[in-house]
């Protein structure tokens, strides 16, 4: 669980508070605008999952927010201030949660992790012209609506599935090898199905990938056994298994490979959650060694990346940003936006802050990616997904190599031709 | 109802409908959440508060007169004033199918509570597959900017959907009035206290306990399709889930099941409530995640130990609202 030592403390709330009630008074003498646009401090509103089912992943990303303000304040020079929002994995929360951050002042909103979540707050934010700088939510119709305000620096769910794919394309370039076939196992929920749909519509496009999927097989994502499964993926003959999967579910698997002797080239996920966690390595110790995943991931060579670090260090000791990934970084990255668009901007009035936000072309930053520059619909394009591969405990990037931490390793060292 | 309950009831609709005059945008999304729950409650009030028939499954008839009649609009241009119609027929539809299979195999209690969910999620699990309605990735509304009213679409500012969900909620209160003192509701509540009874005296309780479904499943259609156009985006794995239904239950629970009040001061209690300790928690300077939940749980505890028939018939009681014999 994170370590929030950097939340307002008391202080700083009754100062919130004063500030508010100044705020308010103004307002109610009829210079609303006037106070926005005079503001030095720019206010955000980070609104995220901290309890509920996505709990543990909005405390992740609330990480990525708590370091920008001492972070930004080095490097732009702007006074940011957090005004922190838990929508408690509830829509109907982050809908009036959005709605009250904006009455007390947010000048921006950042956030939420959900693509539900996200599409409430996009309303509330088009409705009162405040901008919103979406963290992490892949629903592609989100930035289809023609919002002025709503801005979107993450991969949409089809540029996820498509750099995911055409990663293990680089893979089987980068190591020489070129297998023919892949069982395909996901995790049947929403997400499972909506890979699994996504990679149906994108493998026959990729045509530069050599392999076939012979077998797609769907598991309960609270199975306690997956050794049919597991049986039946080993009959299929594949040469690799390419994976959907959760964390449990995951680690219940490669157990199962190895009990079953199944002798595959390797594990590769496509997109999804649970192999590059903490948890499936502390779990799994050596098993989780060279399993593979492709996500949206930090780029461990840039100098923010390191001062990202060295800033977690600081605040989060305890904390490692690979265990955090894209949750800090894609939301570190949407504060720095809105810090950057108030620097230009020079004011916290909304539309010139949109303007600002719009015009944004920030090419040195966390996330893997071209710069940061949005379309017309408000959406960054070209950000990419890491191959990263699990190594001494911990995931580490392979592809891009430019971004690389480690040499590319496929098939698994002890995969028997 | 007496003649101060009555007063009480105009000060409180004079106030409802002055509300968007004074309340800012926040106070008016949370009015306009209570009374969705106030309405939705009420729904789910008429087929277990009246006739006694444990639904945990209304997500389902929220779910899909959402869906369908966002489906509807976005695919095919129809309105939402045609599409309610077909949402509520096949909620109707959806119910008195549940019903029929429970009511004539004697399935009852427990078991058609389990029935109920069983119905919600293999209907989640559907729409995960159905691509018309976007599947898992969603089914998105067309949004614009609006600061003037489209009522033919549903489209409008703030205060346009307050001002529906008022009329709603109200609508619903008083077709629950007429129906707690008509033939249907003494049928009911007879059902409700003692079924094998009410058999014995001649009601056709497989027929009146239908009706109640209908009527309920009908109600719950219409909020559904509220709350499509509202939030203007519909995910099957949130609209279809358990904690949906848990959400729109809770409501009559801790207000008082079977009352005509007690679904809309139980959302109110609820909503206030969880709003209240997240604004007193900010105020205090705590911000440890998921300790909400802890004081909304414990808060909620203390209601069903000492007030377990709901908060309404005891504070009726208290402030005269009632006659000493009932909390109506």
């Amino acid at each position: 669980m994170a370590n929030h030592t950097d939340s307002p403390s008391g202080h700083d709330m009754r100062r919130r508070n004063l500030v508010k009630a100044v705020g308010a008074g103004a307002a109610l003498a009829g210079f609303p605008a006037i106070v926005r646009a005079q503001s030095t401090k720019l206010k955000v509103g980070v609104i995220l999952p901290r309890s509920g089912v996505q709990g543990l992943i909005g405390q992740s990303c609330q990480i990525g927010a708590d370091i920008a303000p001492a972070l930004i304040k080095d490097m732009l020079g702007v006074d940011i201030e957090l005004m922190n929002a838990d929508w408690e994995t509830n829509v109907d929360v982050a809908r009036t949660r959005a709605e009250r951050l904006i009455q007390e002042g947010a000048h921006v909103l950042v956030g939420p992790f959900d693509s539900g979540a996200a599409s409430a707050i996009a309303q509330v934010a088009e409705q009162k012209g405040v901008p919103f700088v979406i963290n992490i939510a892949a629903a592609p119709p989100i930035t289809e609506q023609g919002y002025k305000f709503v801005f979107r620096n993450f991969p949409t769910a089809i540029d996820l599935t498509v750099n995911g794919l055409a990663l293990i394309g680089d893979l089987f370039r980068a190591t020489n090898v070129a297998p023919r076939s892949a069982v395909f196992m996901h995790v049947n929920d929403t997400f499972g199905q909506a890979m699994n749909r996504g990679i149906g519509a994108t493998l026959p496009r990729l045509t530069q990938l050599p392999f076939k999927i012979v077998d797609t097989i769907s598991y309960d994502p609270a199975a306690k056994d997956l050794s049919v499964e597991v049986s039946k993926a080993k009959a299929s003959k594949a040469d690799f298994l390419l994976l959907v999967c959760r964390l449990n579910d995951a680690i219940i698997l490669r157990r199962e490979i190895v009990k079953q002797r199944w002798n595959i080239m390797g594990m590769i996920s496509p997109g999804s959650p649970g192999i590059y966690e903490d948890q499936f390595q502390k779990a799994l110790g050596k098993l989780s060694e060279n399993c593979i995943s492709n996500n949206p991931w930090y780029n461990p060579k840039t100098a923010m990346t390191a001062a990202v670090i060295k800033q977690m260090a600081k605040q989060f000791p305890k904390e490692k940003l690979h265990s955090h990934g894209a949750n800090v970084s894609y939301t570190f990255e949407s504060i720095l936006i809105a810090a950057d668009a108030f620097k230009r901007a020079r004011t916290t009035n909304p539309k010139e802050l949109a303007d600002a936000i719009r015009q944004t072309n920030l090419t040195d930053r966390v996330s893997l990616g071209g710069p940061i520059k949005f379309n017309a619909k408000g959406q960054v394009e070209g950000n990419l997904s890491a191959a990263l591969i699990n190594k001494d405990g911990r995931p580490q990037v392979m592809l891009p190599a430019s971004a690389a931490e480690t040499k590319p390793v496929f098939p698994w060292p002890d995969y028997k031709a | 109802m007496n003649r101060r309950a009555l007063v009480s009831l105009l000060i409180l609709g004079v106030a409802l409908l002055l509300l968007p005059l004074f309340a800012n945008s926040y106070l008016l999304s949370v009015a306009t959440l209570i009374l969705f729950f106030a309405f939705a409650g009420q729904a789910w009030n008429v087929m277990m508060g009246f006739c006694g028939q444990l639904s945990l499954g209304h997500s389902l008839y929220v779910g899909v007169g959402a869906y369908v009649a966002a489906g509807l609009f976005v695919h095919l241009g129809i309105g939402p004033w045609a599409g309610v119609w077909l949402a509520v027929a096949l909620c109707v539809a959806l119910g008195c199918t549940i019903g029929f299979l429970a009511f004539r195999f004697g399935i009852s209690g427990v078991y058609f509570a389990l029935l109920t969910i069983a119905f919600a999620e293999f209907t989640r699990i559907g729409f995960d597959h159905l691509q018309w309605t976007g599947g898992p990735g969603g089914l998105f509304l067309k949004v614009a900017q609006r600061d003037t009213i489209d009522i033919a679409n549903f489209r409008g500012p703030p205060a346009m959907y307050y001002y529906a969900i008022l009329a709603l909620a109200a609508g619903a209160l008083a077709l629950c009035s007429w129906l707690l003192k008509s033939r249907a509701g003494f049928y009911w509540q007879a059902i409700r206290e003692n079924e094998e009874a009410a058999q014995a005296l001649g009601i056709n309780t497989f027929r009146w306990k239908m009706l109640a479904v209908a009527i309920s499943s009908a109600m719950t259609a219409v909020a559904g399709v509220f709350y499509a156009f509202y939030y203007n985006n519909l995910f099957p794995e949130q609209i279809f889930h358990i904690s949906r239904s848990i959400e729109i239950i809770l409501g009559p629970i801790i207000g008082g099941v079977g009352t005509l009040f007690g679904p809309i001061l139980g959302a109110v209690v609820l909503t206030v409530l969880a709003d209240g300790i997240t604004e007193l928690l900010a105020a205090v300077g705590v911000e440890v995640p998921g300790i909400k939940q802890v004081f909304y749980g414990i808060v909620l505890l203390m209601v069903i130990m000492f007030l377990p028939n709901g908060i309404w018939p005891t504070l009726a009681r208290k402030l005269g609202l009632v006659h000493a014999e009932g909390g109506k």
